[in-house]
């Protein structure tokens, strides 16, 4: 198994060479004009400035492989480019961002896993009863749901109406207190750094923060969990070795969660993998309703300004996610289910 | 031992199933047989004639579109019908063991051979897990694994099929149950296969003395295992009786076309008998005799239902013309 990590590790450089080749013959569709406006920060400098000079200046006309050229050899200098929406180099805006998305898809993930896989099963056992009809009902609502519909309803219940979660990262004086020296950044996650200063408030305070978006992220993206654990638990209920197990004599909670479950994860991995793989990729639309700045509202910021340093950057960044989130969905194959062995 | 009272004994029993129609199919309709102790019996019919969930149902495993409507199932002075489920949970597997078909796909693919053979152990036998791990390494040895203690920690995928018939069977045998209800248990096995896991299976019935239910539709197996038989067609028993009186002088036209449609090396044959037709639809089986649409011997009286007849000592038939059955020998099974 580590020769597999580390042939898969070795392909990563390849796997990012590509997606960025294809994102730049994107923007390569743009004029050599559009693509100037990142590099202008204020009107300013347009007056009295000859524009194809600039260009000429910026090497926005030279062939695109010059131009993809340069900009790789950037990035093996380690250097991002500077990101026009952010102010400020792109790595250090992603990474600034990042903790934000990591910590909402770490608070989202696990009701959605655990709500996914449980009700699913439930839904399972009780095939075609009421209670199935129900769960199933809920679900397909959740799953149909538009993320910005629910979303808004949220803020308006819990925000406008009871005023329980608010918008944003962190309210005011939380903000302050974070923001000043006491206080210690570890992870640039604020509800993990609050615990590591012993600060409870401003835990609680981020964590109110959080609750709005986990809510809308959970009831949209659960669904799906428990459609795919639902019909792969069918599937699985019928075989010959559940009813090995019942011959046996076990329980019949035994023969759910224990033989039965544990075959019917294997497909829900898949999905989990890829569910993960999306929060972290940013989830753009809720971030953007609960005013969150983290790396999916960055990412769009930056497509509708055209700040292709961001967006080139961005990519990468989801590229390696990516290829990351497949290569630990392929480990943990092989943990539930033995005859996957990767080689 | 106790001649005369069976260990198990199953009466009259239904099963029917409900399509989502609400129709009714009478899968099992009204068998009746008995196995005493240390005894094997085989269950033999056509692919759908009700004989696997008769099985199931003895250990009440059908599935939930299934219902026992009728009958007892005793078990030593015991209505297993009558248990509740927690009852009937030490029922299985310690009591009533079963082994089926495919090992393949009877094996849970995800936990190793050891713990799914201990899981038993644990449950009935209230071992803590060591001294359940020496009692499965056992359990692997008598059913004749090589190399015992290292297939414990292997998973099914890992073992060739017959090695995993005998981690089934040693899976089923590792409380020592009074009944085994073999399945199928070699239908899916090479044939070299086949005949050492009967032998075991065989071996194993007289060194525990447990009784053996033999399901099958091969008569090969038969006549190399059981000691009484019980046809079953459409759901019904049509005859019983011991295996020289099946084998040599049965009544039941089905089971003569059974008989005389395998192909024998020690008899010159033109042709083999071929019993025409095909078992007939669960949902609309014919009114009297169900066997009567492939019967070259059926006339009006078929119409009725026949009467469940001893005809020797312990030879049971459900015909009315098993007097006639002589006439097949120079007619054949041409209607």
């Amino acid at each position: 198994m580590i020769f597999y990590i580390i042939r898969r590790f070795l392909f990563l450089p390849l796997t990012l060479l590509g997606i960025s080749l294809l994102v730049f013959l994107m923007i390569g569709l743009l004029s050599p004009y559009q693509r100037l406006a990142t590099f202008i920060d204020s009107p300013e400098r347009l007056k009295g400035a000859d524009i194809d000079k600039l260009v000429e200046f910026y090497g926005l006309n030279d062939p695109l492989i010059v131009q993809y050229g340069r900009w790789l050899k950037n990035i093996f200098q380690g250097n991002l480019g500077w990101s026009y929406v952010g102010k400020e180099p792109v790595y250090d805006a992603l990474m600034r961002r990042f903790p934000y998305t990591l910590e909402l898809a770490l608070f989202s993930i696990f009701p959605i896993l655990f709500l996914g896989i449980n009700l699913g099963v439930i839904s399972s056992v009780n095939h075609n009863r009421p209670l199935d009809h129900g769960l199933r009902i809920f679900a397909v609502v959740g799953w149909s749901f538009p993320d910005f519909v629910f979303g808004l309803f949220i803020l308006m219940i819990f925000y406008s109406v009871l005023g329980w979660f608010p918008p944003g990262n962190l309210s005011l004086w939380a903000e302050e207190v974070v923001k000043s020296s006491a206080f210690h950044s570890f992870t640039g996650m604020t509800t993990i750094d609050a615990l590591f200063n012993g600060r409870l408030d401003i835990f609680w305070d981020a964590f109110l923060h959080l609750l709005g978006p986990v809510l809308t992220l959970t009831y949209v993206q659960f669904a799906f969990i428990l459609r795919i654990t639902r019909s792969s638990m069918l599937e699985v209920l019928q075989k010959d070795y559940v009813r090995t197990a019942r011959a046996k004599g076990l329980d019949e909670r035994v023969v759910i969660n224990k033989h039965a479950r544990r075959n019917a994860l294997i497909p829900v991995a898949t999905v989990s993998g890829q569910t993960i793989i999306g929060l972290l990729a940013g989830a753009v639309i809720v971030e953007t309703i609960f005013n969150r700045t983290g790396i999916g509202s960055f990412m769009s910021l930056a497509a509708q300004q055209l700040d292709y340093a961001s967006i080139m950057g961005g990519t990468l960044f989801f590229g390696l996610i990516l290829v990351l989130g497949n290569l630990i969905v392929d480990i943990s194959y092989a943990f539930i289910d033995p005859r996957v062995r990767l080689e | 031992m106790k001649e005369n009272t069976p260990l198990l004994q199953v009466q009259d029993l239904k099963v029917y199933f409900y399509t989502e129609e609400k129709e009714e199919l009478r899968a099992v309709d009204g068998v009746s047989f008995y196995l005493k102790e240390g005894e094997t019996i085989a269950l033999v019919g056509e692919s759908g004639c009700g004989k696997s969930v008769t099985s199931l149902a003895i250990l009440r495993l059908i599935d939930s579109d299934g219902k026992i409507q009728g009958g007892k199932i005793i078990l030593r002075g015991r209505d297993l019908l009558s248990l509740s489920e927690k009852e009937m949970r030490e029922i299985r597997g310690r009591d009533i063991s079963m082994i089926f078909q495919e090992p393949s796909s009877a094996l849970n693919p995800v936990y190793t051979v050891g713990d799914q053979i201990m899981e038993a152990i644990i449950l009935h036998q209230k071992l803590p897990r060591p001294q359940a791990r020496k009692a499965a390494e056992e359990a692997l040895r008598l059913v004749g694994i090589p190399e015992a203690r290292k297939r414990l920690d292997e998973y099914p995928h890992e073992l060739s099929g017959g090695m995993k018939q005998r981690a089934m069977i040693a899976m089923a045998l590792s409380c020592h149950p009074k009944v085994l209800i073999a399945d199928e248990p070699t239908t899916s096995l090479d044939v070299t296969i086949q005949a050492q896991i009967l032998e075991l299976i065989a071996e194993l019935q007289h060194r525990l003395n447990m009784g053996v239910i033999l399901i099958t539709h091969d008569l090969g197996v038969v006549a190399g295992m059981a000691e009484r038989v019980v046809i079953m067609y459409a759901g019904k028993v049509v005859e019983e009786g011991s295996r020289w009186d099946i084998f040599h002088h049965s009544f039941h036209p089905y089971t003569w076309g059974l008989l005389h449609s395998i192909p024998r090396l020690d008899i010159k044959q033109e042709k083999l008998a071929i019993i025409p037709g095909a078992v007939p639809d669960p949902l609309n089986f014919p009114s009297g005799c169900r066997f009567r649409n492939r019967c070259p011997l059926a006339d009006e009286l078929c119409l009725t239902e026949p009467q469940w007849r001893e005809i020797e000592s312990q030879h049971y038939v459900y015909c009315h013309h098993y007097s006639q059955v002589e006439v097949l020998k120079t007619r054949g099974f041409e209607r």
